[in-house]
């Protein structure tokens, strides 16, 4: 068998990518931190800050967070044909079929993919666009909360949540969506990576997915 | 009663040191320079009082209540000297068709030119029929009133965005008064009671430079409204430190530390207490041990509630069950894992059945 490797990921997607992971982690943490504080400094004038800490590591989280989704921004719009929006949405009559394709592969109805793609399964991409668009209801809705004072947050805030306990309450319901997406995004790589051996999860650090050269 | 017959008596005499520290205290609040205070006085004293419509609907008067039975005489009477309260139901004297005609006289005689303070909110369900004063609606009313006012200011939660009789399920359909008024600009003055400070300083404003001041996204000035209560408390460094009451009574309660986790709502309300204070002795809720309950924000007793909790229950549609967030998260995220787990299980079962099913295997052969 002949396998030809093929370049699918760019170095920024990959840089996207992994930004998410350590931003998502940090957050988790701090965040549930944030919400019950669990240390009790009952010892006064320590000057350890535990909250505060906790707090600022959730704000540097916060940006580099968005910088990751402005990253992914740049290249729905213009980065390569796996990268783009347009092959990641079942708007086409041929990612239409992708996707039910994939649906009735994840339900065991049938085993093989007829048509193997580069890029993502319009299943998968679908969820990452549905992702994208949480991941900017969850910028919103921190930046919100960070800078209260800010009219330009504001405007955004009060649109879409009402008060502040509203959007700390949806800012915490989101986090639980990440929580449970990266469980299940876990699960499917591994069990694509079984399925297919093209080498899906090293494109993430490599950029390349490797592919059965057609015999002529 | 010879109490109520003083506080509502409209001819207060306010001796001179009294009222001078009234109008510096709204200064104060107002953030304007001292430079400005004789400004301020001239305005309060001037001959021409701005006549004054005070409208009462949906309410528990305890916005009135506040104003002028408070420990704030000063100010109490103030606005009662600096206005002409010509229509105000709890403290006038006239009633009845008297009373009635008086505020038709000022309808008439000062269109465009009187400012309408409006406390409670506005039924609007079955047109309505919820809220009648002398046989009119309250709809009604504020229909006719609210064109001809220079300007409103909505006083309390339930004239600004509806209050208590707003809550789920509203049953009566009430709104505040900004969602029913247009062309007329409208103030909102939150709060259950509003500290009659932020009040005065609004109408002191609007006396002095003949304008409203300026407010934020909700319609709240911005010189009582413009900043997070979490972010000028004075159990704030105890937040930082991460020294927390647990529960009321408990060590930390008793030692004075932040109230976060028993469900104070500083860190999402936008208010002047912690500086403003209340009552003349220089307290507020946090400062003698009870978290705030964020009542300036609006649908406060829908999105603050429970009190004693840092978020809002989940109800699940349907359901109806109520449930804390994390609980809801955590038992999603196991529903979750039980379908990975299922999946994984059958596609191995088959495996097991069928041998593997692997596709480069299969092409090979
Ligand atoms: S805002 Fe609060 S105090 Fe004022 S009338 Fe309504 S319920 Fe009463
Ligand atoms: S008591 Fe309330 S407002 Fe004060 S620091 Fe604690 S959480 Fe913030």
């Amino acid at each position: 068998m002949i396998y030809e490797e093929k370049h699918v990921w760019s170095i920024l997607l990959r840089l996207y990518h992994w930004s998410l992971v350590i931003a998502l982690i940090a957050l988790t943490v701090t965040g549930f931190y944030i919400n019950a504080p669990w240390t009790q400094t009952t010892l006064e004038g320590t000057g350890l800050y535990p909250v505060q800490t906790m707090r600022n590591i959730h704000g540097l989280a916060g940006y580099l967070f968005t910088a990751a989704i402005l990253a992914r921004l740049f290249l729905l719009l213009f980065g390569n044909r796996q990268e783009r929006i347009m092959s990641m949405l079942p708007l086409t009559r041929r990612n239409f079929r992708n996707m039910i394709n994939a649906v009735r592969a994840y339900l065991y109805m049938h085993d093989d993919y007829t048509e193997v793609r580069l890029g993502h399964n319009i299943l998968a991409g679908t969820s990452y666009i549905l992702t994208f668009i949480i991941a900017l209801f969850q910028i919103t809705s921190g930046f919100y909360l960070r800078l209260p004072e800010n009219t330009f947050w504001q405007n955004w805030g009060v649109t879409f949540f009402g008060n502040q306990q509203y959007a700390r309450f949806i800012h915490h319901l989101l986090m639980w969506y990440f929580i449970i997406f990266t469980v299940v995004h876990l699960y499917l790589v591994i069990w694509n990576e079984l399925k297919h051996r093209d080498g899906l999860i090293s494109s993430i650090l490599s950029g390349n997915k490797f592919r059965l050269r057609k015999l002529k | 009663m010879t109490d109520t017959a003083q506080s509502t008596d409209l001819k207060l005499q306010v001796d001179r040191r009294g009222f001078l520290k009234g109008c510096t205290m709204v200064a104060a609040a107002l953030g304007i320079s001292e430079a400005m205070i004789p400004k301020l006085v001239e305005a309060a004293t001037s001959a021409q009082r701005p006549p004054v419509i005070w409208l009462h609907f949906q309410e528990c008067t305890g916005c009135t209540e506040s104003l002028l039975r408070a420990s704030h005489p000063d100010i109490g009477r103030l606005i009662l000297d600096i206005i002409s309260l010509d229509y105000h139901e709890t403290v006038m004297a006239a009633a009845g068709h008297q009373a009635e005609k008086s505020l038709h006289d000022t309808l008439d005689k000062y269109a465009g030119k009187f400012l309408c303070v409006v406390e409670g909110a506005i039924p609007t369900k079955d047109k309505g029929i919820y809220c009648k004063i002398a046989g009119r609606t309250a709809v009604d009313i504020l229909a006719e009133v609210a064109p001809k006012a220079a300007a409103i200011i909505a006083i309390g939660s339930c004239a600004t965005y509806g209050g208590i009789q707003a809550a789920e399920p509203n049953p009566t359909g009430a709104k505040g008064v900004q969602d029913l008024v247009s062309g007329t600009p409208v103030i909102n003055i939150p709060g259950c009671p509003p500290n009659p400070i932020s009040f005065m300083g609004t109408v002191l404003h609007y006396l002095t430079f003949n304008r409203l001041p300026v407010t934020d996204n909700l319609g709240r000035p911005l010189f009582a409204y413009g900043r997070r209560i979490h972010d000028h408390c004075e159990r704030r460094a105890h937040f930082d430190e991460g020294r927390f009451a647990e529960e009321f009574g408990d060590f930390g309660h008793r030692n004075g530390y932040c109230l976060y986790k028993v469900g104070c709502k500083g860190p999402e309300t936008f208010s002047n207490c912690p500086s403003a204070r209340f009552n003349d002795v220089d307290v507020w809720p946090v400062s003698v041990g009870h978290g705030c309950i964020g009542c300036t924000e609006p649908n406060f007793w829908d999105t603050m509630t429970p009190f004693y909790e840092r978020l809002p229950n989940v109800k699940i549609p349907g359901i109806g069950t109520v449930t804390d967030i994390d609980s809801a998260g955590k038992t999603i995220l196991g529903v979750a894992a039980a379908a990975v787990g299922i999946h994984a299980a059958i596609g191995i079962g088959k495996k097991v059945i069928k041998g593997c099913g692997c596709k480069n295997e299969t092409k090979e052969s």
